[in-house]
């Protein structure tokens, strides 16, 4: 049963809290919010700058889901495919405290906040992830905790 | 929606509409947001519990988002048509739960659903009002893929703005008291 995609990977088992995971940064530029916003989040200010200056953002902004998915595909590069990862099992507290503007720089870190076995599936482990977020003046864009599974080396062990 | 926050119903249901998800879609999205590997090679995702391809999370919340918009448009149209002005959507200040249940495979279609359970007028936004929308997708055996609890900004109507604030917010234009001011704030 072992899985050959991820055997060399570490498991739940070798994960601890207080971890820091690196994300990286990332520049996010006019291009990239308006493709996204064309297919998925359409209102005129992630689109259009006129617009846009006159709404609650204040100018043109990325899509709060854009911005998500940028700290996702971070975290799989920086973590996920560096874990036997079972997939999101979903997240809470999502906030966008500001808007992520045009060649805005983003970053930031994600810390294991804990641990646990799944009670239902002892091939699972469940590990909590917070995420801190900020553009290059250190404010904050997106915070959240993330749930996310991981394969145990041993199902059934205990922690 | 896009009604002024004074005329939204509470637990009034709206029908967001469905997507069919194809494989080359779910590549697509995954391989920019979401490159895990059984969000991305259908062979490899056979060594995953899921025993194939699967949309990113991301991905079905994102059509959902973008099905919710549509709808938005679709009710100001019909506004208009009616010779109503429609109200104003803002942005989200974020979203209290998402959880994901049963993944989305290649072919599946998804149908989602959107509920305002609660409003209350924005305590830091001034003539802005706060929406609680809960949100539920289902694939094509009524299954659930996920549910999410939003909140979103909408415009009030019958807004006006006390005094005190407009004197501050006219100093706040003013060149030099400007940047004071917002220092301060």
């Amino acid at each position: 049963m072992t899985n050959p995609v991820t055997k060399d990977r570490r498991h739940f088992e070798d994960l601890a809290i207080g971890e820091v995971i690196d994300l990286g940064r990332i520049t996010v530029s006019k291009a990239m919010i308006t493709t996204f916003a064309t297919e998925f989040d359409p209102f005129p200010f992630h689109l259009d700058e006129t617009a846009a200056k006159a709404s609650l953002l204040g100018g043109l902004a990325a899509s709060g889901w854009q911005t998500g998915g940028l700290g996702l595909r971070m975290l799989v590069d920086s973590f996920l495919s560096t874990i036997a990862s079972a997939g999101g099992l979903g997240f809470s507290d999502l906030k966008w405290k500001n808007p992520v503007m045009v060649n805005d720089t983003i970053g930031g870190t994600v810390t294991i906040v804990d641990l646990r076995r799944s009670g239902s599936h002892p091939q699972w482990g469940i590990v909590t992830l917070e995420f801190d977020m900020r553009n290059q003046k250190g404010a904050s864009v997106l915070s959240m905790r993330l749930a996310n599974l991981v394969d145990t080396r041993t199902p059934g062990a205990g922690t | 929606m896009t009604r002024w926050f004074e005329d939204i119903i509470i637990d009034e249901v709206f029908v967001l509409g469905s997507h069919t998800f194809d494989a080359d879609e779910i590549v697509r999205f995954a391989t920019l947001y979401d490159p895990q590997y059984f969000h991305l090679d259908a062979e490899a995702a056979k060594h995953s519990h899921f025993g194939g391809l699967v949309a990113s999370g991301w991905h079905t919340v994102s059509v959902g988002h973008r099905l919710m918009v549509d709808t938005l448009f679709a009710e100001e149209e019909r506004l208009r048509a009616m010779g109503l002005e429609p109200g104003v959507s803002g942005p989200s200040p974020g979203v209290n739960s998402m959880d994901f249940k049963v993944p989305v495979r290649p072919g599946d279609t998804v149908s989602y659903e959107l509920v305002v359970t609660d409003k209350r007028p924005s305590n830091s936004i001034p003539g802005w009002g706060l929406l609680f929308n809960k949100l539920t997708a289902l694939n094509q055996h009524g299954e659930l893929v996920y549910r999410a609890n939003l909140v979103g900004f909408s415009k009030l109507r019958d807004y006006q703005m006390p005094l005190k604030l407009k004197i501050m917010l006219a100093l706040s234009n003013l060149p030099v008291l400007g940047p004071l001011l917002k220092r301060r704030a």
